[in-house]
């Protein structure tokens, strides 16, 4: 069974889920455009929102009570969210590689 | 060709039926905004037309008219395409006429009863002729059989169409798709005098529906619209097609779970249905990269401004309204209290227009621009293309201001009336009489206002766009193709 969130900590919960989408969507769209750019200034900004969007999972996995078996979905959520902006990068790469002429896409 | 003026010479006859079912929907989309108006004023006046529209009826009219605006939206879109994306003419055009005919007709009937009749005795009667008593599925029985066999022959007409003409990626995703959306519907059939087994079937229509079939179905939509209004290639709409529904499906059907955590299922929903909602966000996500990519990539060069400007509004609707809205509530630790409350109508709200209304919009200005012979609607139009400007920024002010208005109102009701009072009748109506409540509720009608003058603004816009215009927009699908 689960145990929910302290009603204190309700606001805590709310905005780190929040956090942890809005992170990862700055982390996966700095990541693109320092890719596509090749500029590692805004890669560097894209890993600080990944930051950011680790310490919400783990805000999130303090405030919900994520034990147990949820810290495996923790842990997935953290690997996921690392590695899913660079395998769509590649496939954004492939895709467009075609339209392009088969020459290499920027940053690639 | 004509152009300037609207003309059906100029569509086929695929466009031709596609506009009937837009018209439709721009008018549902008018009941929609009057009835949530009508039932927001109740929120804050529970007196106002007591006896006469009482807020049930209007909150039941305001979501069916938006779920079936939403459908004339998608099959207008998909009758659209058809010939387009075939290469032939359509088949089966007079008997999706006559389809058309019987929807529409059918669904004018079922709102004069809901206006008129109300409620029945609750029998089989009511369910057959008044209403089905199930939330967002509340047509009545002979409906339901009505929009199966509507949904059939549209079926029918897309797939012995692409069958006569040529497949294509689209083509093979978008025919799959139909059938799911059609057999889903059946889900919602059942009678079963056990709320949990009703409840657990009903779920697969509104979930499955929602975050299955329409998000591949838009999915589709938007590749084809992409292509037509960006001239993006075939095979990178494609590509990107097979992936997002790949992981829309990956996600999707298993995160129906986070739907069966109060129903009475077993426990194991609690951790099946947390960890594949956590994963939802993710195509979301991917569309983010992909569309940085495309920005970086492809110059923003088209002859339908206020298309594209509507489908960017769809990209980051559906990853904000679905996504982080979505996931902010989806784990059953957060659930517990957020279940229910204006919580899931502020992700409703946002959600539904940012992923559906932003898509079929688009497809409204598509349609109007090929309706009055193809003609320029990029920069220059006349008077700085203001009415469509304004529009686009009135209806996601709106929107977005009853989606933040509706969180207030939700997190006051998740802390007071669930946390602290423990979900107690007497926490309800503590909740309901909350300073906090009723001030959100005042806000969230205020930006109700907001979005019918974006919707009324639309309408207007959508009618007189273009009117005179003699430039020609480039034939982008065509070099696409």
């Amino acid at each position: 069974m689960i145990e929910p969130v302290d009603p204190a900590d309700l606001r805590l919960v709310f905005a780190a889920a929040a956090a942890i989408v809005l992170g990862g969507a700055g982390y996966a769209g700095l990541f693109a455009w320092a890719r596509l750019k090749n500029r590692r200034r805004w890669l560097v900004g894209a890993y600080v929102c990944y930051a950011a969007l680790a310490a919400a999972v783990l805000l999130l996995a303090r405030t919900a009570h994520l034990d147990g078996a949820w810290q495996g979905v923790v842990v997935l959520m953290l690997v996921g969210y690392l590695l899913a902006p660079h395998g769509i990068w590649h496939l954004c790469a492939a895709s467009h590689r075609l339209e392009r002429g088969s020459r290499a896409p920027p940053g690639d | 060709m004509r152009t300037g003026i609207i003309d059906s010479a100029n569509l086929n006859g695929g466009q031709q039926l596609a506009v009937k079912y837009f018209s439709v929907a721009v008018v549902l989309f008018l009941a929609q905004m009057l009835f949530g108006l009508l039932a927001a004023i109740q929120f804050i006046r529970p007196d106002f037309l007591y006896n006469v529209l009482d807020f049930s009826v209007n909150r039941m009219v305001h979501i069916n008219a938006m779920v079936v605006w939403m459908l004339y939206g998608f099959v207008g879109a998909v009758y659209w395409l058809l010939e387009e994306e075939s290469g032939t003419r359509i088949v089966g055009l007079g008997l999706g006429n006559l389809a058309f005919w019987v929807l529409t007709a059918a669904v004018a009937v079922v709102v004069v009863v809901y206006l008129l009749v109300q409620t029945g005795p609750g029998n089989d009667l009511t369910r057959w002729f008044v209403n089905e008593g199930r939330e967002y599925l509340e047509a009545p029985r002979w409906a339901d059989l009505g929009i199966v066999a509507v949904l059939g022959v549209f079926f029918y007409n897309v797939a012995a169409t692409f069958s006569k003409g040529r497949w294509s990626g689209i083509a093979g995703v978008l025919t799959l798709d139909l059938v799911a959306l059609a057999g889903l519907y059946g889900a919602g059939m059942f009678y079963l005098t056990n709320i949990t087994a009703d409840q657990y079937w009903w779920w697969w229509v509104i979930h499955l529906w929602v975050e299955a079939t329409w998000e591949v179905l838009v999915g589709c939509i938007m590749a084809w619209g992409l292509m037509h209004v960006l001239g993006v290639r075939r095979r990178i709409v494609e590509t990107w097609l097979y992936i997002e529904v790949a992981l829309m499906f990956g996600s999707g059907i298993l995160g129906l779970g986070h739907h069966y955590f109060w129903i009475g299922t077993p426990d194991y929903w609690f951790s099946i249905g947390g960890f594949f909602s956590a994963l939802e966000p993710i195509p979301l996500v991917a569309m983010v990269v992909h569309s940085v990519y495309d920005a970086g990539v492809h110059k923003f060069k088209n002859g339908n401004h206020p298309a594209l400007a509507w489908i960017i509004a769809h990209t980051f609707g559906n990853f904000l309204g679905a996504g982080v809205w979505g996931f902010m509530h989806t784990l059953p630790q957060i659930n517990l209290y957020t279940h229910g409350t204006q919580w899931t109508a502020s992700h409703g709200h946002l959600a539904f227009f940012g992923a559906y209304a932003t898509i079929n919009i688009a497809f409204f200005y598509i349609a109007v621009q090929t309706w009055r012979g193809n003609i320029w609607l990029g920069g220059g139009l006349a008077g700085g293309g203001w009415k469509w400007k304004w529009a686009l920024a009135l209806l996601n002010f709106g929107v977005i201001g009853m989606t933040v208005a509706l969180l207030i109102a939700g997190y006051e009701q998740s802390f007071i009336e669930r946390a602290v009072e423990g979900s107690t009748w007497g926490g309800y109506f503590a909740a309901q009489m909350h300073p906090w409540f009723q001030q959100a509720m005042a806000w969230r009608l205020v930006f109700g206002v907001v979005t019918l003058a974006g919707v009324l603004l639309l309408v207007w816009d959508l009618l007189t766009i273009g009117v005179g215009e003699m430039r020609r927009a480039p034939q982008l699908a065509t070099e696409a193709g």
